[in-house]
């Protein structure tokens, strides 16, 4: 018999493995995220935990399977998977610096084909980051870092996706900037997004995850429960143990 | 003598703009996937011959076989990227090998082309058979006009294409990081093909815009390329406006050239421009392109 409370499965990844030639990024990891959770990502230089992105995305060869909502997405074909909704800010954000901000996110929104849906987006994106606003004509990479990173959650946002995968988002931003741009993704997820969240600074994102995973040498180390933390120096035993 | 040298220099920026189209179908190109096509010649050279088949063999009027040889060429283009560059560009190859293919390519279908329809050279008739304008004191050949009005009327779409149209947006963005142009949902291979077919289109177009001027051949596609190849380093790889003043340059650079030096100087000043800027402003005229 079927519970109510059964959560249903948003993303469901099995066996999935990546190497750049001889070295094996990723071993075989298995993990899930159900709908409207924000799960972490969490883990130290070099742990693979944006190979694991990359390899969801099928930006990079993989083994293994990813299913999203019972469906495999399709391997090595990024468009396609961001057209069933997974949507990754990629490590470095990956803005298209040459072009303005609104060409930014116009392109966020490439496979949408309706011109009041994509107003809506946009005014949507624009009410959440004011910033951009202001800053529509001129070029991406004439951005502030923080601005930046805005821009390519904008971005993202605009495809309206199912579930969004954001990788460091923090990086090398002033703490200020980081807490405006995480207390913006739990506003999302309390909105029903749900989001995998890769992050070094663990403290940082405990607080808003409902699960996190450990990566360590490119294998889940261990599955987390953050209100089962007490303290940073608890999750700092995990990274020695 | 000094209407010799304007009459010359104007004659140079005809075949400058010609060269200019083919320097641009190189940058479209190098654009959307860093790869030198050296089969650009061959697009030109059967510009002129599909053009002069669909006139004399189909009896079709100028227009249509010039449209028709371009709807073909620009085919060609996206099977020359289909079969010679993806298989090598999944294989993850790497750039000089591609760029071998396509040189490679260039000489398969020169053969193919002398095998089919013999070495003998081949014209088209001008677009508009009126005797020359005379305005101060010059000659303007029609043709000329044509080049000049064609090749400007070009720019200008291909600029509003890539300013403003999304296929053209998504295909700069898959220049500037392919990787994140394909996480927005934008199929990178198709954008590829699509500028192997636009590159195509363009070498076609330009060759049909010079062959009334002079011939075309099986064997023209290479000098053609090559020329091409100089006005899109003198305009800094991969800038479209700059390879068509860089073509502008080295048209008129080869006029004088002839006019003041000789005939047997043409390719001097072609390659003594090609050293100029690979020595002294590498980044060409309009500086680097990223
Ligand atoms: N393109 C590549 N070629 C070869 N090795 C790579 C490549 N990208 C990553 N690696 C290697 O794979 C391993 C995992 O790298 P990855 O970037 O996934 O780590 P990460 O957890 O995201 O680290 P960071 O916190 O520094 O971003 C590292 O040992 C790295 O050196
Ligand atoms: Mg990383």
């Amino acid at each position: 018999m079927k519970s109510i409370a059964t959560p249903t499965r948003i993303l469901e990844i099995e066996g999935l493995s990546a190497r750049y030639g001889h070295v094996e990024a990723l071993r075989p990891v298995d993990l899930h995220v159900d709908e409207g959770e924000l799960v972490a990502v969490l883990g130290p230089n070099g742990a693979g935990k944006s190979t694991l992105m990359n390899a969801i995305m099928g930006l990079v060869p993989t083994q293994g399977q990813v299913k999203f909502r019972g469906r495999a997405v399709p391997r090595r074909a990024p468009a396609a998977a961001a057209g069933l909704g997974i949507v990754l800010v990629p490590e470095g954000r990956g803005i298209f610096a040459p072009m303005t901000v609104a060409e930014n996110l116009e392109l966020g929104a490439y496979l949408l084909n309706d011109k009041h849906e994509y107003a809506r987006r946009t005014a949507r994106v624009l009410a959440m980051f004011p910033r951009l606003k202001e800053r529509l004509a001129q070029t991406a990479g004439s951005l502030s870092g923080g601005e930046q990173q805005m821009l390519a959650v904008g971005r993202a946002l605009m495809s309206e996706p199912k579930i969004l995968l954001l990788d460091e988002p923090s990086l090398g931003l002033a703490p200020r900037i980081i807490d405006e741009i995480l207390q913006k993704l739990g506003e999302l997820n309390r909105q029903g997004l749900s989001i995998i969240l890769v992050e070094q600074k663990a403290p940082l994102v405990l607080k808003l995850a409902n699960r996190a995973y450990l990566l360590s040498v490119g294998s889940i180390a261990a599955e987390i429960d953050p209100r089962t933390i007490k303290s940073h120096d608890e999750l700092v035993q995990y990274y020695l143990g | 003598m000094f209407n010799l040298v304007a009459q010359s220099v104007l004659s140079g920026i005809g075949i400058g703009a010609v060269y200019g189209l083919i320097g641009i179908g190189f940058c479209v190109i190098y654009n959307a996937s860093g790869i030198v096509n050296f089969a650009q010649g061959a697009f030109v050279m059967l510009g002129g011959m599909l053009t002069n088949v669909g006139m004399i063999k189909l009896g079709l009027p100028l227009p249509l076989a010039a449209i028709g040889a371009i709807a073909i060429v620009a085919m060609l283009g996206v099977v020359l990227e289909r079969i010679v560059v993806r298989p090598l560009w999944n294989r993850g190859s790497t750039m000089f090998v591609m760029i071998l293919a396509t040189l490679a390519a260039q000489i398969v279908v020169e053969r193919i082309t002398q095998i089919m329809a013999g070495d003998q050279p081949r014209t088209l008739p001008v677009f508009t058979d009126l005797p020359p304008l005379r305005l101060f004191g010059f000659a303007i050949n029609f043709q000329f006009l044509w080049i000049l009005g064609c090749s400007a009327l070009v720019i200008i779409l291909l600029g509003l294409f890539f300013s403003s149209t999304k296929t053209g947006k998504a295909m700069r963005a898959c220049s500037i990081n392919r990787d994140a142009a394909a996480l927005q949902g934008i199929r990178v291979s198709r954008m590829l093909a699509l500028a192997f077919a636009l590159s195509a289109a363009l070498g076609a177009f330009a060759g049909i815009l010079i062959t009334p001027t002079q011939y075309t051949a099986f064997n023209v596609g290479v000098p053609f390329a090559i020329s091409g190849f100089i006005a899109a380093i003198v305009g800094g790889f991969g800038r479209p406006l700059g390879a068509f003043a860089g073509g502008i340059l080295l048209g008129v650079a080869q006029a004088l050239a002839i006019v003041l030096l000789g005939a047997a100087f043409k390719n001097v000043a072609a390659l003594s421009i090609l050293l100029l800027f690979l020595f002294v402003r590498p980044t060409g005229l309009l500086g680097p392109a990223k």
